[in-house]
């Protein structure tokens, strides 16, 4: 592709730890900022923690609310990281090269920000939560029932979130010595030393680094699967709920999970073009094989969307029909489910078919934040409406109404999301530097008459 | 004997591969110099040898052990507090399986990250000879031989087309 | 990485002119006698299979259980067979240079769907009715208003239709891909093959408006391919299996379904690759790299075999609802333990202990072994499925209760005619396949040739690498 500029080591590490070496201006502002909407959900976290889960709008029979839909938005974010990386590593796919790093980042602070906003805000009380997560003795005698979903969960979860952080780091190392070279303060230098172990780039290290890469890439992706399955199972094996009991959950949550993630990872890409200026690296071919990816994950989604429901059509039992008619016909939630179905399928997919949307920054970034809108409320519904109409002995008939406290921690989540990417780039390059170089060194072209075709160096 | 190193740094890959050339005419065995660069260029670009590793006995070793903790704590911790819930037996298969997966793959890749450290050969305590401008484009060639050999492997790797020569002590002094 | 042409030691054939030659020559070269062996034991083998479905014939349509392995072999080969060329159509949208040289092979299974829609017209007999007011797809219900006007045979109408769609849109996708080929043979062919050449592509020159046409159109056929392919096994596996279940409520079920066969697809085109390697003389086009990739591709779909299965076994396991038991019980745990079990060892388990160790994976002859047992192993998956489903007691009787499983049927092990329609089907499908691979030049001859135009061989430093270029 013409749109592809070849640029030497020197330039690239000068592109590319711009956001380290020194400091973008708009940096401090934005962190302080999040910071303080973080700070803001904390605080708000500290009243619920001090009157009781009172103050959210929590009311029987739903019990499970903003948070819980939060939690699973997270982790389905999270699963952008493994899914672009390790996939796309593993098909040896050229334009992964600048996306993966900012993935994976973007995995490990989504996994922090579910875990904030299952185990830590939900339970109410989260030092209970050790008690019934952690093989531990506390209870003389009480061990964890590892037949409950819930302690499935917490494994995979934390299982996940070690690989994933295990993967950044692995792949940090070769960065981390060139920031050692450049960094001009000696503490600096100090601690980059130490993190990347005498990093020195002999043969050796780089074959290591390169089948780690995929090695690694195959270990998680097992992983990555069984993550948001198992998600999927809190609620899937529950018969109590009308409309959760079905066997499609887990790769229909896996796979709209992908759908927002990807989505996510595009709005990172697109931020990275804006606030740090990395064009010369993320080009718009970069935006177009994303695009391209997503039309395939978003009609995937799509159909599974159209199975989950349709089955349960399917069954033809009154309970699960009075369900979807809340769900769909009913308002205030036919609002929601209109809003979702088109934010997250109808809107951004026909615009993804045009070449000109997908190679268009500010396109794809609409576009994904509206699928992750879409996704969002796309959760709130498989919740919610079923909650509401939990058993038909029940006669607690509440409704529920997200109170501020809760918005208040919701935003948090986003809040910390942003500010940890923030954090993470002015320590480290969102783009993996040595990736992009070799990237360089492989590329190639290939001369057909007169045209010419991009090409890469294969061994 | 302290060893000492000297590293020649260069441009231009064709003149990198001649100079290892020229230090293995001069006697110097593989385990003595070695290559240094900034970005994975192909295996065998420079004519070095390839390097071997047993990475992948690592993460079959992990997942063993992550498969045998995670048997034991959901086995161990079902006996020991016997309650059955939702009728399901004590030692039911199918959330057992869901534990020991996750153990097993934790094994797994917690064993492979060490053992890409180990067998990188990382940490590395002592630089040696070493340059920033490894990382910026330049390729680097080290010899690490006894003190009296260092003046030989100098000349050779300044002949051969370095355009910098630094010197480094591979032990402390 | 593979990189296209398995032999990089074939550069005798470095240009487009001579692998034109080589590939046609060998296309229509005097049949060799393993062709005529093999043409002679599958040709046998069919004629078994019709034997064996006379006899089965002879029962009647009246016991629904009698026919569950006939159901069960047409599904296998739904499964493997029609997804074969799904293996060609993902790679070509991706651009991955690997497929070209077995693309063809690939796409030549697209035939046998035709002979899969004759094995299918009887299980139209088999199959009852809406009216015995079992759960359905299409929603018939003879007291509801709104539903009683449903097509009471709307199964039979719409599964038959989309079969259709689907070996249509094989066979168009065969014919456009095959369109410069067929020029080719029209030009230097003679005798019969010339003739059909001649009538397949008349009109063919190779303008850039043609090939335009080509790339665009083996796109858009492929993907509809694979569309309808998922249709129809949405359709089978529900309107064929899964309704007649009573309680059997599993949405997850039809994607299973269609999962395995890519798995089984998988496997299929490796055996296939592995025949016109070792018998059929292609072990200059075929290679390591072809057996490489679609070794990882089945190795990953078989993880995602026990993905599946795990995520419906689950969710019914810790349901416990008796309807859920009683399936489970059926199919699983209960009288069709030991196909259950051999489908789970020979799609899973084997694949996992085996695929995971390099060497092996990157040989030919393991991925072919894990092949042949993913194959078995779909045969027994097919079987554990279909047959229990049309044993099920009160099948078309209204009477029955269809909500619930009231007891699990004993199990059918299959008898003379079921064996002789099993082996019969298979070999019938095979005996197919080696007929249409006379027809059209097996290795596709003009994507061979354009990969040559994308890959060059030149050196870098100390080291001789391969460039491979990828048309935007």
């Amino acid at each position: 592709m013409q749109e592809h500029i070849q640029l030497t080591p020197k330039e690239i590490n000068q592109e590319l730890l711009s956001g380290v070496l020194g400091t973008p201006k708009w940096w401090l502002g934005l962190v302080a900022f999040l910071l303080l909407v973080f700070l803001t959900g904390a605080g708000a976290f500290g009243y619920m923690l001090n009157k009781g889960v009172g103050v959210t709008g929590l009311n029987r029979p739903i019990m499970w609310g903003f948070f819980m839909t939060n939690f699973v938005f997270w982790i389905g974010i999270s699963h952008a990281g493994i899914m672009i990386s390790a996939i796309l590593r593993l098909t040896q796919a050229e334009w992964r090269r600048p996306v993966t790093r900012a993935a994976e980042v973007l995995t490990v602070f989504s996994l922090t920000a579910a875990l904030m906003a299952a185990p830590l805000v939900h339970v109410g009380r989260p030092w209970r939560a050790a008690l019934w997560v952690f093989p531990y003795d506390f209870g003389r005698g009480v061990w964890p029932n590892i037949r409950s979903p819930f302690i499935w969960d917490p494994a995979a979860v934390m299982t996940y979130l070690t690989a994933s952080t295990l993967f950044v780091f692995v792949a940090l190392i070769p960065d981390m010595a060139v920031i050692r070279d450049r960094a001009t303060g000696k503490w600096a230098r100090q601690i980059y030393g130490y993190l990347c172990m005498g990093w020195r780039g002999t043969p050796r290290q780089w074959k290591l680094q390169t089948v780690a890469g995929i090695l690694l890439s195959a270990l998680v992706l097992p992983v990555f699967v069984s993550v948001h399955s198992i998600v999927s199972w809190d609620f899937a094996i529950n018969i109590g709920v009308d409309g959760w009991h079905s066997t499609i959950f887990a790769p229909y949550f896996i796979i709209g999970a992908i759908h927002s993630g990807v989505s996510a990872v595009t709005m990172v890409m697109a931020l990275m073009v804006w606030l740090w200026k990395w064009d010369k690296i993320l080009r718009p071919d970069h935006f177009d094989a994303i695009g391209r990816l997503l039309i395939i994950v978003a009609t995937t989604w799509f159909f599974f969307f159209i199975v989950e429901f349709f089955f349960a059509i399917y069954t033809k039992e009154a309970p699960e029909l009075a369900l979807r008619e809340l769900q769909i016909f009913t308002r205030p939630y036919v609002f929601l489910f209109l809003i979702f179905i088109i934010t997250a399928y109808f809107l951004p997919v026909p615009l993804w078919m045009f070449k000109k949307v997908r190679r268009n920054v500010k396109w794809m970034f609409w576009t994904t934040v509206s699928v992750n809108v879409g996704m969002w409320l796309e959760r709130f519904l498989i919740f919610v409406p079923s909650l509401a109409r939990k058993t038909p002995l029940e006669f607690n008939w509440g409704t529920y109404h997200p109170s501020i406290i809760e918005m208040l921690m919701v935003a948090a989540t986003f809040a910390w999301v942003a500010m940890g990417m923030l954090l993470f780039s002015k320590v480290f390059p969102l783009i993996p530097i040595f990736d992009i170089k070799e990237g360089m060194i492989v590329r190639d072209e290939v001369k057909i008459g007169r045209a010419i075709v991009p090409a890469s160096i294969r061994e | 004997m302290a060893l000492r190193s000297v590293l020649g740094l260069f441009t231009d890959e064709n003149v990198v591969a001649d100079a290892m050339d020229s230090l293995r005419a001069a006697g110097y065995t593989s385990s003595e110099y070695e290559l240094l660069t900034g970005v994975p260029y192909p295996e065998g670009t420079f004519g070095e040898e390839e390097p071997v590793h047993k990475l992948y006995r690592w993460p079959l070793v992990g997942a063993a052990c992550g498969f045998i903790v995670g048997l034991v704590l959901t086995t161990g911790t079902q006996l020991a507090y016997p309650l059955v819930t939702g009728g399901k037996p004590i030692l039911g298969i199918p959330p057992m399986a869901i534990i020991i997966y996750e153990g097993t793959m934790l094994g797994a890749i917690v064993f492979t990250v060490i053992g890409i450290i180990f067998e990188s050969r990382l940490p590395r305590l002592f630089m040696g000879a070493y340059d920033p401008r490894i990382t910026e484009g330049y390729i680097g060639v080290t010899v690490t031989a006894e003190e009296d050999r260092m003046g030989q492997a100098e000349r050779v790797l300044r002949e051969a087309g370095a355009e910098d020569i630094t010197r480094g002590w591979e032990t402390p002094r | 990485m593979a990189s296209g042409n398995g032999a990089h030691g074939a550069l005798a054939l470095a240009t487009p002119a001579q692998v034109n030659r080589d590939l046609l020559e060998r296309h229509q070269r005097r049949t060799g006698d393993t062709y005529w062996r093999a043409m002679a034991l599958f040709g046998a083998l069919f004629v078994l299979g019709i034997i064996g479905f006379l006899m089965r014939l002879s029962d009647g349509f009246s016991d629904k259980a009698v026919w569950g392995y006939y159901a069960a072999v047409f599904a296998f080969i739904l499964t493997t067979a029609q997804a074969a060329p799904l293996v060609a159509i993902a790679p070509r949208i991706a651009k991955g240079h690997w497929r070209r040289p077995i693309s063809r092979a690939a796409e030549l299974w697209s035939v046998v769907g035709l002979f899969n829609l004759l094995l299918f017209i009887p299980l139209l007999w088999v199959l009852p009715s809406l009216e015995d007011t079992r759960r359905t797809l299409w929603f018939f219900d003879a007291q509801d208003p709104n539903f009683s006007q449903v097509p009471i045979f709307s199964p039979h109408i719409w599964a038959t239709l989309a079969l259709v769609g689907l070996v249509v849109t094989g066979f168009m996708l065969l014919w456009v891909s095959a369109l410069p080929d067929l020029a080719a043979v029209r030009d230097s062919a003679s005798g019969w093959r010339q003739r059909w050449a001649a009538r397949l592509a008349p009109n063919w020159q190779g303008t850039s408006q043609q090939w335009n046409f080509l790339y665009h159109r083996t796109g858009i056929l492929g993907a509809f391919y694979f569309i309808m392919l998922i249709f129809v096994h949405f359709l089978i596996s529900v309107d064929f299996a899964m309704a007649l279940v009573p309680g059997w409520i599993d949405a997850l079920f039809p994607i299973t379904h269609a999962a395995n066969s890519l798995q089984a697809g998988t496997a299929t085109l490796l055996l296939t690759m592995f025949c016109l390697r070792q018998f059929g003389g292609y072990k200059d086009y075929i290679g390591l790299d072809q057996f490489w990739a679609l070794g990882k591709l089945m190795f990953a779909l078989s993880l995602l075999w026990f993905w599946f299965w795990f995520s419906s076994f689950i969710v019914l396991w810790y349901g416990k609802k008796p309807s859920e038991q009683a399936a489970l019980q059926l199919m699983m745990v209960g009288p069709y333990l030991p196909a259950f079990m051999a489908a789970f060892v020979l799609n899973f388990l084997v694949p996992l202990f085996t695929m995971i160790w390099n060497p092996l994976r990157k040989s030919i002859w393991g991925p072919t072994l894990i092949a042949t047992s993913i194959l078995i192993g779909t045969l027994f998956d097919r079987i554990r499925i279909y047959v229990p489903a049309y044993s099920v007691p009160g099948i078309g009787n209204r009477f029955v209760e269809k909500h619930e499983l009231s007891e699990v049927p004993k199990s059918i092990l299959p008898d003379m005619a079921d064996i002789f329609m099993i082996v019969g089907a298979i070999g019938g499908a095979i005996f197919i396949y080696l007929l249409a691979s006379k027809v059209l030049p097996v290795i596709n001859v003009w994507e061979q040739k354009e990969m040559l135009l994308y890959r060059v061989h030149k050196p870098f430093h100390r080291i001789e690498v391969l460039v491979l270029g990828k048309r935007d």
